[in-house]
């Protein structure tokens, strides 16, 4: 039984997170020469949001149509993420990588062109002022990312999951893990570390009553959000709850395949509701349709329903295929549901809530500047698990210009950080404590606890009392954490994603409270302050861990030149 | 129950249960199990990887009947 071996190992880059983000950081530094370690919660090559594939990638290609250029594309990020987006960091990590993140897709082995007609064929929705979403076949993108990652000669930790960040004097020294499959402990020192452990997840109350029925993925639940705050780390985004519409039954993504390709909402009085909500309608910007959604079921017009009815055969075809892009099993669950290609009014429902970021164009997370440090020397962030990257186009050319700068400190670091051992010895105790416990509380029920706490209380509108009776409750569930017990390592690993979503929630609360605004309804939507205030709000809301362990805030505004 | 392992079929190689990105699937003995059904995502990654085509996808009650 190796449950609590020891391993020791230093590096010089280290990538918390191998989804889409945190691969390109693993290759960008390889591509620099250094030695790089990936650690990776399942196995990089099917772990993270794009696991069974993806469907699309945002981008202005400048091809000559007056909506294709990069002033048309930061007007348009300006008015969908407005207070969420610092553009300066959006147009280094986003706009100025973007055609090298392409071609690397296409490089690696990924075609995103039409095979048909080899360009590429782009999709309009989600409130932009083109057709700016390259459609393609992804299903194979995370496993041809793994490859190259190896290909580079990058060291992988697959099974294990990060617990606890290292510290020395201030600056980035370490972290620890343990394998979830043989109890092994990792302890890491690195020059360098990029955090890439996406979104959090399984906050909130899903559809089915099954907290992995959800959109995102499941297995990202705030883990190095969690440890990166206990470590002094900024956070920003975090007050963002965020929603989408998904087929009744099964929380899968293909809001832009459906939109792209010309299918519409209606209620249950036949009616297309989008443009009540938004001038343009099914086309967009997610958080109009969602509140839209939300709004005509309230007032009893529901259930709502995808219309593609009037779609031509070849593009209902089409959308059934890049469904499948989306989500390998959708096709086969619609067709199981009784959905056939012709009539087709596909039931959907406002998906379960969701800690992360309130655009396609910005994230939530561990605070970065334009180098894509945090306010921890040595540790940078990339992908969902930042607040500035999300979504596959910005994960891949944000997640290499991550890796670029990660790269770059840990050339110019000569000596590794030491690492306190009585520190290590605690936090092996504290992780492995669980699995000692004969009897006690389940990670199901704790985490149901949470589930219920948030969904009433901030799930997804609130109030100042709302709001702190959820911390009120959050706070005193600090006591039942010693009684978690886990009879496996299975469960060890759950019993910690529990305990970091539970901590995560309290984060959420305390900058929900901070935020006396409303922004991008319905993912931060104060009853008690039901308009935007640009004036005292747009910006970020920054958390930050005090000296007494307690959670603070601070606004930080940005501007728009644009 | 998500993923269904045709034991006839399947030549216990392991890949599904390395790849597994919710650690669902594990080897138990010489054969593949699908330890935490409950907690599939349905993602298809272990369907697409199965070098035999030993993986069918399954959806429960709860999700085929709302």
């Amino acid at each position: 039984m190796k449950t609590g071996e020891v391993h020791q190992i230093d590096t010089d880059v280290a990538v918390i997170g191998g989804g889409t983000a945190g691969l390109n950081s693993a290759m960008a530094a390889a591509e620099r020469g250094l030695k790089v370690l990936v650690v990776e919660k399942a196995m990089i090559d099917r772990s993270g949001a794009i696991a069974g594939g993806i469907d699309h990638f945002h981008a202005y290609l400048e091809e000559g149509a007056p909506w294709d250029t990069r002033e048309s594309w930061l007007r348009y990020v300006a008015s969908v993420s407005r207070g969420g987006t610092n553009m300066k960091v959006h147009e280094a990590v986003y706009c100025d990588e973007r055609m090298a993140a392409i071609e690397r897709i296409e490089r690696i082995g990924i075609s995103m062109r039409d095979p048909g007609t080899g360009k590429f064929y782009r999709t309009q929705a989600l409130g932009q002022p083109g057709p700016m979403a390259i459609n393609f076949n992804g299903k194979r993108l995370k496993p041809t990312m793994a490859r190259e990652v190896r290909r580079l000669g990058c060291q992988v930790l697959d099974r294990v999951q990060v617990t606890h960040l290292c510290v020395h004097e201030g600056e980035f020294a370490g972290f620890t893990g343990f394998n979830v499959r043989t109890g092994e402990l990792y302890q890491v020192r690195a020059k360098a570390a990029v955090i890439a452990t996406g979104n959090t997840n399984r906050m909130f109350k899903a559809q089915t009553g099954n907290p992995f029925n959800i959109w995102y993925c499941p297995a990202a639940t705030g883990d190095l959000h969690r440890a990166a705050f206990d470590a002094g780390v900024e956070l920003a985004n975090m007050e963002y709850v965020r929603l989408t519409i998904v087929p009744k039954g099964f929380s899968a993504p293909g809001f832009n395949a459906f939109f792209g390709m010309g299918a519409y909402l209606v209620n249950s009085l036949g009616e297309r509701f989008a443009e009540r909500y938004h001038p343009m309608g099914d086309r967009g910007p997610r958080s109009a349709i969602i509140w839209g959604a939300l709004q005509e079921v309230r007032a009893g017009r529901g259930p709502l329903y995808m219309d593609c009815r009037h779609l031509t055969r070849s593009d209902r075809e089409r959308l059934f295929t890049t469904l499948g892009y989306d989500k390998d099993t959708l096709p086969d669950f619609l067709i199981k549901k009784g959905y056939n290609l012709e009539g087709t009014m596909i039931e959907m429902t406002v998906s379960e809530p969701m800690q992360a970021r309130p655009s396609e164009q910005c994230g939530s997370g561990a605070k970065i500047e334009e180098r894509c440090a945090s306010n921890l020397p040595g540790l940078f962030a990339a992908g969902d698990a930042s607040d500035q990257m999300g979504c596959l186009h910005i994960c891949v050319a944000g997640g290499y210009a991550a890796g670029k700068a990660a790269a770059g400190y840990a050339e110019k670091t000569k000596r590794l950080h030491p690492v306190d051992a009585k520190e290590r010895a605690a936090e092996k105790e504290r992780v492995l404590k669980p699995l000692n416990r004969k009897h006690g509380l389940s990670y199901r029920e704790f985490e149901d606890t949470v589930r219920i706490i948030t969904t009433d209380h901030f799930g997804p509108m609130k109030t100042e009392t709302s709001l702190k009776g959820a911390l009120e409750k959050l706070n005193r569930l600090d006591g039942a954490i010693s009684d978690l017990k886990a009879d496996n390592l299975h469960e060890l690993m759950r019993v910690h994603e529990a305990v970091n979503i539970q901590h995560v929630a309290k984060i959420t609360a305390t900058a929900a409270l901070a935020r006396k605004e409303t922004r991008f309804p319905p993912y931060h939507y104060r009853t008690d302050y039901p308009e935007r205030d640009d004036k005292n709000f747009c910006g970020l809301i920054v958390v930050k861990k005090s000296s007494d362990g307690a959670i603070s805030t601070r606004f930080e505004p940005l501007t728009y030149d644009i | 129950m998500p993923p269904v392992i045709d034991q006839e079929k399947c030549t216990a190689c392991g890949v599904c249960g390395e790849i597994c990105p919710l650690d669902v699937i594990h080897m138990e003995g010489k054969e593949m199990e699908v330890r935490y059904p409950d907690e599939c995502w349905h993602c298809g990654a272990c369907r697409q990887d199965c070098p035999v085509g030993a993986i069918t996808i399954e959806f429960p009650w709860i999700m085929l009947g709302v």
